[in-house]
């Protein structure tokens, strides 16, 4: 565990005059125990949301190996969104992440090459090839990986700093590519995992709140209106039966309006870490 | 956004350094036409470091051009008029601070820093000028500005020779960021983007630098040159002329419009590998002009008068050379009423291997009209469209200037739209 350190004395002054850019006031101070019991709210929750990644890859892969592509499709979406929301603790194991989560950007070859793994991998086979042919052993090796996933995050001492920076992390995710609609190209499922990255963040904010409020209650009133303005926005693309509709229905107007929300969320959770003292 | 913040330190930090004190001493008060009609080209050298803030017309427009410049064209993001105010407050305190320098605030290490740092921890502007410019779209229904928009401001058209990537196009809103390096320009234009999260939108940016033939040397040289070796710009107005810029660039209404003026960009692509394989001889009776000297053809010096008069059927100039078309007086200024701000870009390569290079080009007037559009209007059908692509851009209205500590940018604007004139006050 990082130490804590309280929040220097001159901080106020260098915040008035940075204004917009920062919160209120800071009077209090964050003791190190303040922190124990959100952090280890947020293990349980990673670790629920871990073992459903695990059970719902399963199904996805079951549906692959079967030859069903209507049932792969169909669980593609909502097995991702566990990956997406647990994004800043996956992250922390760099080659599973790699093996999991890659897109085919990454590789030179692109899609073409041996080395394209991971969700993304089957995605680019059931949604641009329509096709479950030759996915069986690269849908093995992504519920090995998961399970390999869930192995280490059950031994993992949670370090605060990431859970508390993951809330901004995850909001970075969406500016950088899910609002172009780059991560999900093959299936347009993109605001699955857009929704899915806010979750992630909004729940890290809700178990920091009574710390936060107390420190910066001006910070977390944005942070609600913006998560606010996100939800309008996404929930005018809810899917009838769940989920959402392909991205390629969301308007360029409103392509353009996720990016205020989203960006103001960007920088306001980038303060959480120094608003609570963490290095 | 909060507005009850102390103004920016930088009035403080004015005077800082050396260079700095003496050229601020060396400014009458009142303004920028005079520190203007002080640093006039061709001596930039000579030219202060810090460009007044303050004026009857924003910096950036009669102001010697410096080496760097970038456009950066945003969307609004604002809903409510409200809103708009408070941009147009936090852009003018972040230009003024930006271009007055100063030392942004200090932070505690565990927050993201205020500043990008890459200017260091004391910004010290060499000749920054941040222009802030809306286009027509600014006017449409959402603010309800629509009876305020420029009479002759419109969505840039599509000329025969261009080809329009929309996505390179149009904007509510234009920032020109120019100083003496890029890294000047990239840091204003960070600490905007920083400050203007859920506010402004970036569409679409470029940027270019000013040949420094002849720019940037102890002995001026005339124009510089653009990418395709020519100079450009020999036949601009002499910006240092307060009446030929009232005459040619500044509008004096109506309304609110006092004091700005009509802006065009263009993002124009030269075809630089088929120039280079054309003859040199070619190239000149394109341009009008011989390349190495940039005089007229059949003429000596740059700036000698191509005497058309004396070659009416184009013996000598052709009669669909370059210059013959733009300015078919030939005196300068002239038959040309606007003044010119061109950078070079290059942006890399094309899908083909071409390199991606070209022309910046900006210019001002107080009438399209008779300004940009009767040039292109000239111009259209020339031979040069062979080796040129214009590909984006767009027209804007430059905000008339900021006229004291309270002022912000477009106040005139809002007041004239009934705008409330005092900042609401808002949480955060």
């Amino acid at each position: 565990m990082s130490d804590f350190r309280f929040l220097s004395r001159a901080l106020p002054a260098a915040l008035l005059i940075a204004g917009a850019l920062l919160a209120g006031p800071l009077a209090a101070k964050v003791a190190p125990g303040d922190l124990v019991a959100p952090i280890a709210d947020y293990k349980i929750w990673v670790t629920q949301e871990t073992q459903a990644l695990r059970d719902k890859t399963q199904g996805f892969v079951d549906a692959i190996k079967a030859g069903d592509l209507a049932r792969a499709k169909a669980l593609y979406a909502p097995a991702r969104v566990h990956y997406e929301r647990i994004e800043p603790i996956a992250e922390l194991f760099s080659d599973l992440d790699k093996s999991i989560d890659v897109r085919a950007d990454d590789f030179e070859k692109k899609e073409a090459d041996p080395a394209f793994s991971g969700f993304h991998r089957l995605e680019y086979g059931l949604f641009a090839k329509n096709s479950t042919e030759g996915l069986g052993p690269i849908a093995d090796r992504l519920i090995a990986d998961i399970r390999e996933l869930e192995g280490r995050i059950k031994t993992l001492t949670v370090p605060p700093e990431k859970v508390v920076g993951g809330a901004a992390a995850l909001i970075e995710e969406v500016a950088k590519t899910k609002i172009s609609g780059e991560e999900d190209r093959y299936s347009r499922t993109d605001l699955w995992d857009f929704h899915a990255n806010v979750e992630g963040a909004r729940k890290i904010h809700e178990l920091l709140r009574p710390l936060t409020t107390r420190e910066a209650p001006k910070l977390v009133k944005r942070i609600d209106a913006n998560f606010a303005k996100v939800d309008k926005l996404l929930e005018s693309y809810a899917a009838p039966g769940g989920g959402f509709v392909s991205y390629e229905k969301v308007t360029q107007k409103h392509r353009n309006a996720m990016r205020g929300p989203v960006n103001a969320l960007a920088e306001d959770l980038s303060k959480l870490r120094g608003t609570l003292g963490l290095d | 956004m909060d507005r009850d913040q102390p103004r920016s330190p930088a009035r403080r930090h004015l005077l800082a350094g050396a260079a700095g004190l003496a050229a601020a001493a060396a400014l009458p008060s009142g303004g920028q036409a005079q520190a203007q009609a002080q640093a006039q080209p061709p001596a930039p050298a000579e030219a202060p470091l810090l460009i007044p803030f303050e004026g009857v017309h924003q910096a950036g427009i009669a102001t010697p051009q410096p080496y760097a410049g970038l456009v950066a064209a945003f969307d609004l993001l604002v809903e409510s008029r409200g809103e708009l105010r408070e941009l147009f407050a936090l852009l003018t305190d972040r230009a003024r601070f930006l271009t007055q320098g100063g030392r942004p605030p200090e932070l505690d290490p565990r927050f993201p820093p205020a500043d990008s740092g890459i200017l260091g921890p004391e910004i010290k502007p060499e000749r920054l000028t941040v222009t802030v410019s809306v286009g027509a779209s600014f006017f449409d229904e959402r603010f309800g500005l629509g009876r305020l928009c420029p009479p002759e401001l419109v969505a840039m058209p599509d000329f025969p020779n261009d080809a329009l990537e929309a996505e390179r196009c149009h904007g509510d809103l234009l920032l020109q960021l120019c100083a003496e390096t890029p890294e000047e320009t990239l840091h204003a234009l960070r600490d905007i983007i920083k400050h203007t999260p859920d506010t402004l939108s970036l569409r679409w940016k470029q940027e270019g630098f000013a040949s420094t033939h002849g720019q940037r040397r102890s002995k001026p040289i005339g124009a510089g040159r653009n990418l395709l070796g020519f100079k450009d710009g020999t036949a601009n107005p002499d910006i240092a002329d307060a009446a030929e810029m009232a005459r040619i660039v500044w509008c004096d209404g109506p309304g609110w419009m006092a004091g700005g003026s009509y802006q065009v960009v263009r993002l124009i692509r030269n075809y630089v590998e088929r120039w280079d394989r054309t003859p040199l001889g070619e190239q000149q009776a394109i341009f009008g002009r011989q390349r190495d000297s940039g005089a007229p053809l059949g003429r000596s010096d740059e700036f000698d008068d191509p005497a058309y008069a004396d070659d009416p059927g184009g013996a000598r100039i052709p009669l669909d050379a370059h210059i013959r078309l733009a300015n078919p007086d030939g005196r300068r200024g002239l038959a040309s009423p606007l003044i010119r701000r061109a950078f070079n870009y290059s942006n890399g390569a094309t899908l083909s291997g071409q390199l991606d290079m070209g022309l910046l080009f900006i210019c001002y007037q107080n009438s399209l009209r008779d300004g940009f559009v009767a040039v292109q209007q000239r111009l259209n059908g020339e031979p040069l469209e062979e080796y040129i692509k214009p590909f984006g851009g767009g027209y804007f209205f430059a905000l008339p200037g900021v006229q004291g500590p309270d002022a912000i940018l477009g106040d005139t604007l809002l007041r004239e739209a009934g705008i409330s004139a005092l900042p609401t006050q808002k949480e955060g």
